[in-house]
Order: C-alpha cells, then structure tokens, then sequence
C-alpha cells in the first residue's frame, strides 16, 4: 500500500470516528469529535503533502459508482489550507461551542463539512467532485443554521445561502454538463485535450456558467449576497473555515476549470473576470470599511480578497491569450498565494471575533473598545491577523499583494491595446483596495480592542480559554511564518501553476526572483521594518517622553471623558463613506428632541445610520418582490375546492389525449 | 375466433359501459351501489371471458378475484356509508342531461384516442378497450361533478374499473402480483374513504365537498 492510499484512508477513517465522537455524553462530546475533526484536518494536511511529493491517481470502483481520486499540486495546496484551517478550528472549537453549537448535529454536520472540502480538492472525476461540492453545500448550510431557534437573522441568512448555493450548484452542475458533453470525458486529468478541439461557443458557454457558478462560492458581486449574510450567522469556528477554505474552492473551481481545463480562450474571458474581480474588490473592500459589525466587515473583506484573487486570474488569462505563458504563470502563483493568505489570517481574524463574540456577546464595534487589557493575548492575535489583512510586513498579507501588483506590471510589456489599457486600471484598483483595507483593519482593531471600553458588556469580558486561544495562536503563527518565508509555500505554488513551457518563479529560502527580473527578499524586508521600528523606539527613548501634565484636555467642567466622547467605527468610517457616498447610499436620520419648555433648547439628538447592501436593496429586493407577486398571483389557482382540483387534472388528461390523437 | 367469444364479449363491455353512464344518471345512492355491484360482476365475466378464450387458468382465478371484490365486498362497504341520512346526491354541479352529453362526448374521444391502439392489433378484444378508458373518464367527470363523499368513492371505483378494463383487454391480463396489489390498494382506498367520509358527516353533519374550502395551504 502507498502513502497516497494510507493518508486517503485516514481521512476517511477520521471522517468516521468524528461521526462516530458526536454520539458521546455532551461531557465528552466536545473533546473527542474535535480531536477527531482536528485529526482528520491533520491527514489532510499529509495528504496536501503527498499531492506535491507523489502526485497520483487513484480508482475505486466502476460504473457511475467508480470513486476517482486524484492528487496533484493544485489541489494539494488547497487540501493544505483546509487542512490547517480545520486543525486550528477544531482545537478553538473545543473551547468555543456551546448550546447549539455544541449539539450532535453540529458535530456531525462539522466533521462531514471538513470532509467534503477535502473531497472536493482531491476530485478526479466529474462525479467526485460534484459530489463533494454538493454536500459541502448542504452541511455548511446546517452549521450556518446552527442557532436557527434564537434569532431571525440567522433564519433569513440560512434562507439567502440555501438558495444562491443550491443555484450554484445548478449553474455548475450545467456546466459539467456542457463540458463533458463537448469533449466525452469525466476524468479532469484528460479533459484538457478533450474539449480543446469543442467549438468556441460551447466553450464559451462553459467559461460563463464557470464563472457564475464558481464566482457565487467566491462570493463576488453582485452575488456575494449570501456571504454578509451567512459568515456572520454561523458559529465562529465555522465562519473561519467556511471564509478560509469554503469560499476559496470557488477559486480552486475557477483555476481548475478555466485555466487548466479550458485554457486558452478569447480575450473578452480575462477582460471580464478583471472586470468582476475589480469590482468585487473595490465593492467588498468599500462596504467592510463602513461596517460596524465586526464578523460583517470581515465577510466583505473576503468579498475583496477573492475578488483581487480573480484579478489575477483574469490577468492570467489575457496573458495566456496572448501567448505569454511566464506572466501568466506569475499571476496565477499570485492568485494562490493570495487564496493562501488569505485562508489562514482571515481564519485568524474570525477565530478573534469570535472569541470577542462569545465573551462579550457583541459584534457591534461601536459597544465594543477596551479589549487590549481585558483579553490581551486575543487582542494581539487579532492585531497579527489585521496586519496582514491590511498587506503590511511582517505579516503574510504583503508578499501575495506584492506578486499580483508585479504580475500585473509586468505583464503590460508588449501586449495588445486592450490588455494595455486594462492593465493599468487593475493596478489602480489593487492599490485603492490595500488602502482602503489598511483604513478597515486599522478601524476594526482601534475601535474594537483599544481606548475605553464602550458598554458594559465590553467593560466585563474576560480573556478566552485556553483550547481557543491555542486555535488561534496556530493561525497566527501560520501567518507569521508565511510572512517571514512566503518560499514555503510559494516552493509548492510555482509546482501547482501548470503552465507549459513556464518556470516563473524561483524561490530559494531568503528570495522570491520573478522571471521577469523583479525579485524579493521577505526576511530582509522584516528586517528592515523591524530595525526601523526599534530605531524609532530607541529614539523616542533616549530623547525621553515628554513630560506628562496632569490636564484634563478640553475637560472644561472637570469632567473627566467618558467613553461616549470616544470615535466610533461609525465616525471613524465617517470620511471615506461621505467620499464613497454616491456608491455606498447610506440612510441617515437625524432626530432632534426638544425641551418641552422651549423649543430651543435641545434635550436629546438622535443619529441613526443604516450601510445596506446596494446591490441587494437594488436588485435582488425588486427581484424578490416580482417572485412574490408571481406566488400570490399563483395561489389563486389553488382556491380550495377539491372539484376544481379535480378538474385540473380531468383538463390536462383531456388536453394530452387532443395531442396525442391529432 | 369464436363467435361466442366476441358476443360474451361485447355484451360484457357494453353492460360495463351502460352501468357507468346510469351512474350520471341515478342519485339514489342504495340503487347506485347496485349499479356498481353490478359493474363489478360484468367485469368479472369479461375478464372470465378473456380467461376462457386464452385457456389462462391463472386469469380465470382472478376473475373470481374480482367478483369476490367488486361485486361483494366494495358494495357492501359502501351500503354502510350510504345508510346514513342527507348521503343522496342533492344537486350535483352539471344537471343530468348535461352530464349524459358529456359521457357521450367523453366516450367519443376515447375512440378516438384509442384509434391507433386498435389498428396495431385489430381484434375483437382489443376494439374493446375504448369502453375502459371512457369509463375511466366517465369516473373523473363524476369526481370532478359531484358533491357528495360516497359519490367520489363512486366516482373513483370507475376510474379504477376503466383502468382494469384495458389492462385486461389490451394484455390478456397483467401480472397476478400486479392486479392483487392494485386491488389492494381500491380497497385500502375505499376503506380510508369511509373512515373519513363517517369523520366528515360526524364533524359536519353534512358530507359536501364544496363546503371543505378552509383546508388549503
């Protein structure tokens, strides 16, 4: 037996035991299934590693029921993040769950999720993998719903994400059914030569259901709806591994399906995936900086992070177009470091909010503040996680920016006119999205863990147990190392671009040398900003503070400030949405009370300010309402009596005998 | 072919035939039972018929199946229903020279639907099988006209008869298993009918459908 089977049979052997873990006395419950889940994260995590050691293939079966799996580069970097992902998640889970979430459903729907993620990264056939993506779907849906008896938001979210999931998985499902019908062949490792020789508009076809399908798991807009929505709702260990690993398959999807199998296509392909991605970008990044809700800026973020992912991807493709297999190769390396990245600081960030959430019950940042010295190892955490969300050394978030805007550059050189154009307006936008995720990060981790604490409840939170802050202490110390030496990982990244005829990429431990002549040096670039952040300390020391004065400022009355006189996320925000303010639409209302004596006097003003989805008050709500109207409309055929149910069915026998018989 | 076989034959279809349409006609609900009665022992001897032509020992057990069935036990189940008070159909929601007009119309396009079924095989048996469809149509107008719960039993005994009809006449006779389990299920049906025909007349003192209107969504 070779490893590749032995580490394929752990995963299921583990998939089995957390099954089995779910139905032990809740006492135990928590303990042995997230071993368990941890455990079978961990096998994937060696399977992730066999994929790039010994990449094979592997059949069970025959017939429609014949299991294809199928380990290569591509997939083994994903089997690696959700992996991890899972590892980190389970341990945070064992302190975390409870109620609900701790319940047996949840445990089992847990362990079958991380399952079938692994599932879908190791597909060989078409039938594997929409399988997989199927019941990824199904059981996520159940964790989002987990607290589904407490509050209606969380119904309505479980309703948004059972719907654009369930419609993906029929645009994708269209999609399979085009491509294997194009080139009469289920197996991915050969479907590239087959449908290379398909007529350009079944191809076409493909890419655009692709898109669409795969583009709703990555959560671009306009059908990233359900992400706000749905990340927020679920439980914390989930929402990091749905964010994380979840959504990034929908990336996997897209790399697997466009560049690997279909390849080379028309230029209007690249052009529109920049398009969408661009957008996504700018639209998420633009929403999370106006967000007050801690876990909602963080599912816009994904929004933004998966959209400069398809960026490059798009970038990829016009490169490709155009015969220039080393741009492409660096792009598509760019896209999944970036996914890479991604996964695991904002598997971090959600695992902090999380542990904000459950001791203080908040996600408002505007009740939030004070957590720095009340949950100090939380807070730190979430400040590594929020440097690399914001793309700054050291943290890992600044070499996959660093690799996209490089590819992005380089590959203006000697294209066409369009391309040309196109180019240049991708870097604008890459660049307006890490400024504006710096503004978000530096507002999420300000507002929400310095100054005073803002309610009560903030006031009263005490630091997380030790199983959660284990979790999250894996992840951030993923991120820090992935900072440090991004070679680790982009080592395997350059193995799983499989791009003929292109080697990008050459990495050795201390440095990243493009093809294209620019190159990189993390550690040196840590170095750096280490000793220039010790400079500024040691002067600041050796000139000495200046002296403190005992002065209340602006403490007029001697009052001393209280925590309602601090900036809120909303004041902070304030700025940038009235800069954004022709896209973002937010609804203000102003209400002022008068003293009853005078009416000049003002006894309370109230400021109440609403960021909705655009994209959802304006599309998918008039949308809705038409579908509504339909079904009322409907109803009336169903008005109660059996006879004229009856008649229906007499009317139709009869209609089909007129039609047989003429 | 015998000539015997084809005049059992056709004297068998066409007393099923009359019974059906009669049962537009008749509103008092002891002699509609009759009328099914009836019907079911005409099925029998076609069936009986079909069994004796073919020299089907098989089909000629099931022939005293159905007898057993439909001429004994459904009438007797439904003879209980029906001694109940306010049971005979009242006004039914197409009069009854409209509703005879209508079997004729219906009985007219099963003929014609069934025109090609015949002209593949053109025997005495086959040419038949357009009494059981517009039995089988003549069972869903009576479903789909009249108010009462014993007349939809009725109604759904003839559907259930026209069904029988063709399948005998068009394949000699499906599977035992088969017919044993469609038996099965009128039965089982007729008998969840007149459980909640007895609950509706108990709750309701009435048995109108038209009146159930509140049981939707």
């Amino acid at each position: 037996m070779n490893s590749a089977a032995v580490v394929v049979l752990g995963q299921g052997v583990f998939t089995v035991l957390g099954t089995l873990a779910a139905f032990l006395p809740p006492n135990r419950r928590a303990m042995a299934a997230g071993l368990a889940t941890g455990l079978l994260g961990a096998t994937g995590f060696a399977t992730g590693i066999v994929a790039f050691t010994r990449p094979t293939t592997m059949e069970v079966g025959s017939g429609l029921a014949q299991v294809s799996i199928r380990l290569d580069p591509l997939g083994g970097i994903f089997l690696l993040i959700i992996g991890l992902l899972a590892l980190a998640a389970s341990c945070y889970a064992v302190g975390y769950v409870s109620g609900p979430s701790a319940s047996r459903t949840s445990w089992i729907a847990l362990t079958l999720f991380i399952a079938s993620m692994q599932l879908v990264a190791m597909a060989g056939s078409v039938a594997v993998f929409v399988v997989g993506w199927e019941s990824m779907a199904v059981t996520s849906l159940l964790l989002v719903w987990t607290e589904h008896q407490h509050s209606r938001a969380v119904r309505s979210a479980g309703l948004w994400y059972a719907a654009m999931s369930q419609l993906g998985f029929l645009l994708i499902l269209g999609m399979f059914a085009l491509l294997v019908s194009t080139g009469g062949q289920s197996q991915f490792l050969n479907m590239h030569s087959a449908v290379s020789t398909g007529s350009p508009l079944l191809r076409s076809g493909v890419f655009l259901l692709a898109l669409a399908g795969f583009g709703m798991k990555a959560g671009l807009v306009p059908v990233h709806v359900w992400l706000p929505r749905a990340h927020p709702e679920a439980p914390s260990h989930v929402s990091a591994l749905m964010s994380g690993a979840m959504v990034s398959l929908g990336i996997y999807g897209l790399i697997r399906i466009v560049i690997e199998v279909l390849g080379r296509g028309p230029i209007w392909w690249g052009l529109l995936l920049l398009a969408f991605g661009g957008v996504s970008a700018l639209y998420g990044i633009l929403q999370a900086v106006v967000a007050t809700d801690l876990k909602r800026l963080l599912a816009y973020s994904t929004t933004e992070n998966m959209g400069l992912a398809t960026v490059a991807i798009g970038a990829a493709l016009l490169f490709i177009a155009a015969g220039r297999p080393i741009p492409a190769g660096v792009a598509i390396a760019a896209a999944l470091l970036l996914v890479v990245n991604h996964a695991f600081f904002k598997g971090l960030l959600f695992l902090a909010a999380g542990a904000v959430l459950k001791a203080t019950g908040l996600r408002d940042l505007d009740r939030l503040g004070g957590l720095v010295s009340r949950m100090p190892t939380t807070a730190r955490l979430f400040a590594v996680g929020a440097l690399a969300a914001a793309a700054l050394p050291p943290a890992n978030g600044f070499v996959s920016e660093w690799l996209l805007l490089q590819s992005l550059v380089q590959g203006e050189r000697g294209s066409s006119t369009v391309t040309a154009l196109a180019l240049p307006i991708a870097v604008a936008v890459v660049a307006l999205t890490a400024g504006l995720a710096v503004a978000t990060f530096v507002k999420a981790f300000g507002i929400g863990f310095l100054a005073r604490p803002r309610s009560e409840a903030a006031d009263l939170a005490v630091e997380s147990p030790m199983a959660m802050r284990f979790g999250m202490g894996l992840l951030a110390l993923i991120v820090v190392i992935l900072g440090l030496f991004p070679t680790v990982v982009l080592h395997r990244i350059a193995l799983a671009t499989t791009i003929p005829g292109a080697r990008p990429i050459t990495a050795t431990w201390a440095r990243i040398q493009l093809a294209g002549g620019a190159s990189l040096a993390p550690p040196m670039l840590v170095a750096l900003t280490v000793a220039f952040g010790a400079l500024m300390a040691g002067y600041v020391r050796w000139h000495g503070r200046p002296r403190r004065t005992g002065a209340l400022t602006w403490g007029n009355g001697g009052v001393r400030l209280s925590s309602r006189m601090e900036y809120t996320a909303t004041s902070f925000a304030e700025p940038l949405q009235r800069v954004f303010d022709n896209i973002l639409r937010p609804e203000q209302d102003v209400s002022v009370t008068p003293v009853a004596e005078s009416r000049y006097l003002v006894e309370r003003v109230g400021y109440e300010q609403r960021v909705d989805d655009v994209v959802e008050t304006r599309f998918y709500q008039p949308l809705l309402a038409m579908g509504a109207a339909w079904g009322e409309w409907g109803r009336r055929l169903a008005p109660g009596s059996v006879h004229r149910y009856v008649g229906y069915v007499f009317g139709a026998l009869l209609i089909a005998f007129a039609v047989i018989s003429l | 072919m015998s000539n015997q076989f084809v005049q059992a034959l056709n004297l068998a279809a066409g007393l099923i035939l009359l019974t059906a349409v009669l049962t537009l006609w008749i509103r008092r609900v002891s002699t509609l039972v009759r009328l099914i009665a009836l019907q079911g022992v005409a099925l029998a001897v076609l069936v009986g018929t079909v069994a004796w032509h073919g020299h089907d020992q098989q089909l000629g057990l099931l022939a005293f199946g159905i007898l057993a069935l439909k001429a004994f036990v459904l009438p007797y189940l439904l003879r209980r229903v029906s001694t109940q008070p306010g049971e005979a159909e009242t006004d039914p929601l197409v009069n009854v020279p409209a509703s005879l007009l209508a079997a004729a119309a219906l009985a007219a396009i099963s003929y014609a639907v069934t025109r090609p079924l015949v002209a593949l095989v053109p025997s005495a048996q086959v040419r038949a099988t357009p009494v059981g469809l517009t039995i089988a149509l003549i069972g869903l107008f009576v479903l789909l006209t009249r108010r009462r719960a014993v007349s939809q039993v009725i109604g759904f005994i003839l559907i259930d008869n026209g069904i029988a009809v063709v399948a005998f006449l068009t394949t000699s006779g499906v599977p035992l298993v088969v017919e044993l389990g469609s038996a099965l299920d009128v039965l089982l049906a007729i008998l969840v009918l007149q459980i909640l025909t007895n609950r509706i007349q108990a709750v309701f003192g009435d048995t109108d459908l038209d009146g159930l209107r509140e049981l939707r969504d």
